[in-house]
């Protein structure tokens, strides 16, 4: 069966889809996506529990902020200290939770693999939590910390999962489950500890939520997003031979335990980083990667970045809708993105 | 067989403590009669109380304030004042009090807030004979009721008339003074990430309004709503109220970023008060009032 598969990989040396992904098809996809989610933001920055005027507020976006076109003083602090940077986030996260999911399953050649289900997510919840617990509310304790975290849930699945003939795709699975279980006892045990309104804010915390973000800690997400989506997507010819199988992977060239390694602690840096500013938001990395394979096929080096822009639509568009539902109370987008997510991903398993 | 065995034992365990809590009450002496409580609940509770437990901060500072402190034989971890409290057995944090403490305590009545949440074991306590009386204040009268009702219940009216006559005058003293002071627009600040503040629920409403101020937010839904940064900043509150302290800590002790541009972080009008005295709706409220009326308007209470 394998043999059968890579025969039709090196045959086309394209891809496993029947499409051709050419540079320049890829280029045109992402360009148009991204053009796609710049319109999303502008349009997506017009809504909100405040009514902004609108021709005002488009103007003021398309000189970024360097003139008010007219908008008050709160108008313009509404826009561009609380709107704005809010969407940038969703963005980030949603960008980095889809790319890492799209890379999870490729890397795992499972469908199912997430963040979440790897224990990652809650790896970088428990450290977030042991920085806001133990040390205090310091702006960067917490981003650290939850890197932190990822990188030990991440390279403790990996050691769990390497067994005498190398690392089986089962065993990954396995050692996630295992860690996920065993970190969400973990984060059980330490909110009992806690006192009450730490409790509160945490489990919101926990639902997922976007607001409230430093501007230092949006550019880190930012650019860890961007740094993070461009350093798998180089990785997407060696992902797609490894969907193959490994040894086959291997056979054509692909440093296989180099490639698991590096595509590991980038997709859980992206992870930590979206857990850190925005708590869990679900479901982003199974939906969206699967959505865009459905349409666009499964070739890495499209559907990663393709990933990455559909993640940042829809994770800002799923936090419009939690600012906007019941406004002006908030819902945790975390809530939205499940409910959207859960039934979508139930119709296309159906589909299949 | 060792399955039958521990089936056995557990049933015998439940016979024997329905016999115990049988025993118990037929020991009481003296005759029950019936009542209503502030949820609205009918509830049989003996006409002398000896022994009961209070599953909330703020019911604890009111049956000390009445003198009924002595015949509390159970609390939370959180109820941490008067300190003489802090000397009676805790039966664990209001959300996850143990039953079985709770039982073995054998409470007559058992105090419940509504903040707590306690429907899940109120049915099991009155399984066992043991009455919950919850109350539920919306307001300051609300709170001045629920001494009230307790008093009645433990018996103590006229101490809770003389302490009822001492934070009324102190309220209509705060009301005299604020009264002819124009409103301040307050924002009350629960936490700061995520930002939540208070709805047309909470009691702090009710307070604030009585200090000489009006809360931004009074009219959204709820007790404690997750707020909209971007509509607390339009609301343009002219003073931003930080309960933080007390038994909070340092938590909450700072303005969420996005109002750090309103009209009160500008004019430095952002007050920390102590959470203790506004988050327990209880005799310490009035503190608590007087705290808000010396923030909003500090200028008729500087002689």
């Amino acid at each position: 069966m394998t043999t059968a598969v890579s025969d039709k990989a090196i045959d086309t040396n394209q891809g496993l889809d029947a499409t051709r992904v050419t540079p320049g098809r890829t280029l045109i996809v992402c360009t148009l996506l991204f053009v796609g989610l710049v319109v999303v933001v502008v349009l997506m920055s017009l809504l909100g529990s405040e009514r902004l005027p609108r021709q005002a507020s488009l103007c003021a976006l398309a000189t970024l902020g360097k003139s008010s076109c007219g908008l008050s003083p709160d108008h313009e602090a509404i826009l561009f200290d609380i709107r704005l940077p809010r969407i940038l986030l969703g963005a980030a996260v949603g960008g980095s939770l889809a790319v890492a999911g799209a890379s999870y399953q490729s890397l795992l050649r499972n469908p199912l693999a997430e963040p979440y289900l790897l224990g990652i997510s809650n790896g970088a919840a428990v450290g977030t939590m042991v920085a806001l617990v133990f040390m205090g509310a310091h702006e960067w304790t917490r981003p650290l910390m939850a890197f932190t975290g990822a990188l030990i849930a991440t390279l403790v699945v990996y050691r769990l999962a390497q067994g005498r003939t190398g690392a089986t795709p089962e065993r990954l699975i396995l050692a996630g489950v295992i860690v996920t279980t065993f970190l969400s006892s973990a984060i059980v045990f330490v909110t009992t500890l806690m006192d009450a309104t730490r409790i509160r804010s945490f489990t919101f915390w926990l639902l997922g939520d976007l607001s409230g973000t430093t501007a230092r800690l949006l550019w880190l997400a930012m650019f860890i997003a961007v740094a993070g989506a461009i350093v798998l997507a180089a990785h997407a010819r060696s992902l797609n031979l490894l969907m193959l199988g490994e040894r086959d992977a291997f056979d054509l060239g692909v440093e296989v335990s180099r490639v698991r390694l590096t595509v590991f602690i980038v997709a859980s840096l992206l992870v930590g980083s979206s857990v850190a500013s925005s708590g869990s938001v679900g479901y982003v990395g199974l939906v969206v990667p699967h959505l865009v394979r459905l349409s666009l096929g499964s070739d890495n080096r499209i559907t990663l970045p393709a990933a990455a822009i559909c993640g940042a639509i829809f994770v800002v568009v799923a936090d419009t809708l939690a600012r906007t539902l019941i406004a002006p109370r908030e819902l945790p987008v975390g809530a939205i993105t499940a409910l959207i997510g859960a039934p979508l991903f139930v119709y296309l398993l159906r589909r299949r | 067989m060792r399955r039958r065995a521990a089936a056995f034992l557990l049933f015998s365990a439940l016979v024997l403590s329905n016999a115990c809590s049988a025993r118990t009450n037929s020991n009481r002496s003296g005759g029950r009669h019936q009542t209503v409580d502030e949820a609205g609940r009918t509830i049989t509770v003996p006409d002398t109380i000896t022994r009961f437990i209070s599953l909330a901060p703020n019911l604890t500072e009111i049956v000390y304030a009445i003198g009924a402190g002595d015949e509390l034989v159970g609390r939370t971890t959180y109820c941490n004042y008067p300190a003489e409290a802090l000397k009676v057995e805790a039966v664990g944090d209001t959300l996850k009090p143990s039953i079985e403490r709770i039982i073995a305590l054998r409470p007559q009545v058992v105090f419940v807030s509504t903040a707590s949440q306690l429907e899940a074991f109120t049915s099991e306590l009155e399984a066992h004979q043991i009455a919950v009386y919850v109350t539920d204040s919306h307001d300051l009268d609300g709170v001045f009721h629920s001494i009230e009702e307790i008093a009645e219940l433990l018996g103590k009216q006229s101490e809770a008339r003389n302490l009822l006559t001492q934070l009324k005058r102190r309220v209509s003293s705060v009301e005299d003074k604020v009264k002819s002071r124009p409103q301040v627009r307050v924002f009350y600040q629960v936490s700061d990430e995520p930002l939540y503040t208070i709805g047309r629920e909470a009691f702090i409403t009710d307070l604030i309004r009585r200090a000489g101020g009006v809360s931004v937010t009074a009219d959204i839904p709820g007790a404690w709503p997750k707020f909209s940064a971007e509509s607390a900043l339009a609301a343009r509150p002219e003073a931003i109220i930080l309960p933080t302290g007390g038994s909070m800590g340092d938590a909450n002790s700072s303005v969420a970023s996005a109002l750090k541009r309103s009209p009160a972080a500008a004019n430095g009008r952002v007050y920390k008060i102590n959470d203790d005295h506004l988050s327990r709706p209880g005799p310490r409220s009035v503190d608590g009032l007087e705290d808000l009326a010396r923030a909003l308007h500090p200028e008729v209470f500087s002689k």
